[in-house]
């Protein structure tokens, strides 16, 4: 019993320590928060720990929301607020449905940024901040086609149906494909399959059913791409030309022995560590530019492209050094184009 | 206010429990107590818990977990069980968006619209379980699966976000005190509904059929459409807390209380439980199930901040709902040891 | 006349066989594919792997309770095989092994509760699918293990002979062991008179704690076997698995006539449930159905399933009459 109390009380008192002690240089303190538990994110983890290292930050802490639900994210947020966190790096678990609490933060002295998914303008998000989605996906069909032979039919498997990315996914693969003027179609997509028994179930029948009849696979999530390539290795399937997302070791094994052509890279790690960064110098005086070059994506109009990148079979064992340049250049280019300091 | 319920003969021949004793050992003040203790004690250990919007936050998800627990109090009396009322909720305010953001109606009009839809919603269920014979959780069971797929269908997953901008104000809208509104919504409810089992003649005759459906009918009372009338009101309540977490996300969203509504389910059954409405049947505790969610808020907000781990919070509210039954038995046999009940 | 046609369906499973039959002659002239060797495999271990859900649920139906907890006894099994051969390094067998004995001990434990308190299994069951789930995430953190061994993942993705899977080995071990267990053996009679009629088989000197205790920890038991079954076939020991069991436990039993009050089960009916919400399942991927499609079938279904044993049930009565 004492043993529990004991456990309880010292970290409960020294977190009072520390937040009294933060207050005292008010320092900035970091939440990177995704919409809930998944593998793209756990790189964020080890990017705000380098962000307080390499920038002196009060802290970066990456907490997740126990379910992909938007009222635990909300929840954790609201708690993370009143826990003495004073910027947040987002990642919206509904494009409109988390402003309300983004709000809050604003209104009680605090800043957000949108991460690796855009809120809906307006928002009182600052900017948003991820892979440019459409172009990902636009890029990586383009590869699929090319290894196809600029004809035949393609499949589609991707993420969550509540996820804000994938309706800019779907219809960024459709209009690559539209651009070849009928040689390529897509023939399925596959929605809302990005976990593990659902992707697995779906993605089994559908290559039971329909696999002779397709040449291409694209996947624009990280679980359907994992699943897929273990399904074409199980069948022993090399005519299938496919491409997948993110570098999970399944995928990128598989590209080395030859049953996946490519994968589109996102740059998770960059989105932590660059965007703690920002956030860091916007508390310190730094305003950003009104001329800034902004992008444009269907959700809002102040959106910074983390970079995005085809990995093959010849640079699958160098994507990490691919992944660190992309953020060497993301930083640069905030410091020189977006951020005015005094 | 006391739960509503006859008084035993032994109490009453025995001369009873004074009333002080009734109000000390009832389960809404022992609640009260252990309300008040957690929120001193997570008080007195993080800086950031009673600050004013930490306040403001846990008022206003107490409020909604109330309204979720009133809903599944209200079919609890019939004995059964509704396991779509997450499912009822979610197509009620995607209902609600439609109405609103398709259809162009103003939000007087919606919103009724919406609790009505609800009540509909439940109202089929208690149809389908008078007529069937056939024990609520089955009936549910389905009928959680067709609501939700027949939404999910309808809407094709996607939100209703073109709300107007009273509807995301309302759920930040802060009162003189500084609380929710939406805790002032659920605590005008509770009231409402105390009134309702206490004073009028339809929430007297659901208890009475809740108790003993046999002897409820040879007195008299048509418990079938008794029973769909409790399943109608669990819709509408079901209703109710849609709108107010739509009203708190400022969109209508199909995945607020998860797939197939199931999310809804823990916060649906520990709040009336804690509070003492008996799985049984025929007995409410109205302000017990806003005690009752008051309790597990404050725990969870208190965990939360603590940085246990928002992880361990699930284990930490199962074994919250097995220590309360467990502690209510307990309770139950003791009182009965010394005739007290 | 029409008495006899009808009576041939009071047999349990023969309403659900046929209906699987029609389902896949139907759907193979749709698609030919459908009884290609692949699909026949992907089939069967859907199969393998619903049916020992199914049966986890059946004996706690059949001794008149619910078990909210099946899903989440599973993911926790599952999550703790896997953290077993990858952190500690245990091999499979003995990995095995401690997984059931998670699932067995997480099973008594409900059972002893509800059996030493009284209090209803509903709630009993709820609060363990929290705690269990809880224990669960807060474990993994909501991250999946993935070090497992290479002869798990062949046992759950290979091939026994043809198109059938190594997974159907467990699934045709446990369905015997329950069918001989309902029907052979005196605990399973036990069970079954206690769902039937709880007072009765009381006054006949069953034990009735020690009764369900026994379902539980079967219940648990064959959870465990599920979900180490999932583990092999997705090759990663995730988390979410066992989320989404709690409609399909149900689904199967009853479409196999299982009646809820307890006392009557069927392993053959429960069997040719299985099967068809597995055809279905496939079925609308196959024609692209809207996926959401599925929930209201499956609902449907369970009503359609429900409404034909209450009309057996009150035919029979009034027979009796």
């Amino acid at each position: 019993m004492t043993n529990a109390l004991l456990r309880f009380a010292l970290p409960a008192v020294a977190a009072t320590l520390i937040s009294g002690a933060a207050a005292a240089d008010s320092g900035t303190k970091v939440a990177l928060v995704p919409g809930g538990p998944h593998p793209y994110f756990a790189a964020w983890e080890q990017a705000g720990k380098d962000a307080v290292k390499d920038f002196g930050l009060g802290a970066a802490d990456y907490r997740v929301p126990q379910k992909w639900e938007l009222a635990t994210q909300s929840q954790l947020l609201e708690s993370l607020l009143s826990q003495g966190y004073n910027s947040f790096l987002i990642f919206p678990g509904d494009a409109v449905g988390t402003t309300p609490v983004v709000q809050e933060i604003v209104d009680n002295g605090g800043q957000a940024l949108a991460l690796a998914g855009c809120l809906k303008d307006p928002t009182p998000a600052l900017f948003c901040m991820g892979t440019d989605v459409g172009r990902s996906a636009y890029l990586g069909t383009k590869e699929l086609i090319k290894a196809m032979g600029g004809k035949g039919r393609i499949a589609h498997f991707t993420g969550f149906l509540v996820d804000p990315n994938t309706q800019l996914r779907i219809d960024a693969v459709q209009k690559a494909a539209d651009e070849t003027n009928g040689a390529v179609k897509v023939v399925q997509v596959i929605a809302d399959i990005d976990a593990p028994q659902p992707a697995e179930e779906k993605i089994n029948a559908y290559l039971a059913a329909h696999g002779s009849e397709v040449d291409g696979i694209v996947t624009t999530a990280w679980v359907p791409a994992v699943t897929a390539a273990n399904a074409l290795r199980k069948i022993g399937d090399k005519r299938i030309k496919m491409v997948g997302i993110d570098h999970d070791q399944v995928v990128l094994q598989a590209i080395k022995d030859g049953f996946v052509n490519g994968t589109m890279l996102q740059n998770p790690y960059g989105q932590g560590y660059v965007g703690s960064y920002v956030l860091d110098k916007l508390r310190s005086g730094c305003t950003l530019k009104a001329d800034a070059p902004w992008k444009s994506n269907a959700l809002t109009k102040k959106f910074v492209d983390s970079g995005t990148v085809f990995v093959d079979a010849s640079e699958v064992d160098t994507y990490v050094d691919a992944m660190r340049g992309i953020t060497k250049t993301l930083k640069a280019d905030f410091d020189k184009d977006f951020l005015s300091c005094k | 206010m006391m739960a509503a319920a006859a008084e035993t003969p032994e109490a009453a021949a025995t001369g009873g429990p004074t009333s002080i004793q009734k109000l000390l050992f009832s389960n809404e003040f022992g609640l009260v107590v252990l309300v008040l203790l957690a929120f001193l004690v997570f008080g007195g250990m993080l800086p950031g818990y009673t600050s004013p919007f930490s306040l403001f936050a846990m008022g206003r998800q107490i409020g909604i977990d109330t309204m979720i627990g009133l809903a599944m109090m209200a079919v609890i009396v019939t004995g059964g069980l509704d396991l779509s009322v997450g499912a009822i909720g979610v197509s009620s305010a995607m209902a609600f968006g439609w109405l609103v953001e398709h259809q162009g109606l103003p939000l007087a009009l919606a919103i009724p619209g919406a609790l009505v839809f609800g009540g509909l919603l439940g109202a089929i269920n208690g149809y389908a379980v008078v007529r069937s014979g056939v024990h609520s959780f089955i009936i549910t069971l389905a009928s959680m699966s067709i609501f939700f797929g027949v939404m999910i269908f309808l809407t094709k997953a996607e939100a209703f976000r073109g709300l107007p901008p009273e509807v995301a104000a309302f759920g930040r809208l802060r009162l003189a005190t500084g609380t929710s509104v939406l805790l002032a919504v659920s605590l005008a409810t509770c009231i409402a509904l105390s009134v309702f089992y206490r004073f009028t003649i339809l929430g007297r005759r659901m208890l009475a059929a809740g108790a003993n459906a046999r002897a409820a009918e040879v007195s008299g009372v048509r418990t079938g459409r008794v029973f769909v009338a409790c399943h109608a009101l669990t819709g509408a309540l079901a209703a109710a807390a849609g709108l107010m977490l739509t009203a708190r996300t400022g969109a209508a969203v199909p995945s607020m209380a998860g797939q197939l509504g199931q999310d809804w389910l823990l916060p649906a059954f520990l709040a009336p439980v804690l509070g003492g409405t008996l799985l049984s049947g025929g007995r409410v505790a109205v302000v017990g199930t806003l005690l009752g969610a008051a309790f597990v808020n404050v725990i969870t907000s208190g965990l939360l901040q603590l940085r246990i781990g928002e992880f361990w919070i699930q284990a930490c509210l199962g074994l919250m709902l097995l220590a309360a039954v467990l502690a209510d038995r307990g309770r139950h046999l003791i009182l009965r040891r010394r005739g007290l009940i | 006349m029409g008495n006899r046609f009808t009576r041939a369906f009071d047999n349990d499973w023969i309403g659900p066989a046929l209906v699987s039959l029609i389902a896949v002659v139907v759907i193979s002239i749709f698609q030919p594919s459908f009884l290609s060797s692949f699909n026949i495999l992907v089939l069967l271990s859907a199969i393998a792997v619903n049916m020992l859900i199914a049966l986890g649920q059946l004996v706690i139906i059949a001794v008149g309770q619910m078990n909210l907890a099946l899903g989440s006894i599973g993911g926790l099994v599952a999550i703790s095989f896997a953290a077993m051969m990858e952190l500690w390094h245990l091999p499979a067998p003995v990995a095995v092994l401690g997984g059931l004995a998670i699932g067995v001990a997480a099973g008594a434990a409900s059972g002893f509760v509800i059996a030493r308190t009284g209090i209803s299994a509903f709630i009993i069951t709820l609060a363990g699918l929290q705690i269990f789930k809880g224990i669960n995430l807060g474990i993994t953190e909501a991250q999946p293990f993935y070090g497992i061994p290479q002869v798990v993942k062949d046992f759950g993705n290979l091939a026994m002979a043809g198109p059938i899977p190594w997974l159907v080995l467990p699934m045709v071990l446990a369905a015997l062991g329950m069918w001989a267990l309902f029907n052979r053996l005196r605990i399973g009679r036990f069970i079954l008179a206690i769902g039937g009629n709880r007072n009765a088989a009381e006054l006949s000197g069953i034990d009735l704690n020690a009764t369900v205790i026994w379902a539980h920890a079967l219940s648990g038991l064959l959870a465990a076997i599920a979900g180490m079954m999932l583990v092999a076939r997705l090759q990663i020991g995730h988390p979410a698995i066992g989320e989404d069991w709690l409609i399909s436990s149900f689904a199967a039993p009853v479409i196999g006539g299982a009646v809820l009050s307890g006392g009557h089960v069927s392993v053959a009916g429960t069997f040719f449930g299985v099967v068809i919400i597995a055809i279905i399942t496939q079925a609308l991927v196959l024609f692209a159905i809207d996926p959401f499609v599925v929930q209201i079938v499956l609902g449907g279904l369970i009503l359609w399933a429900v409404g034909i044993n209450r009309l057996r049930e009150v035919r029979v009565a009034r027979a009796r009459a």
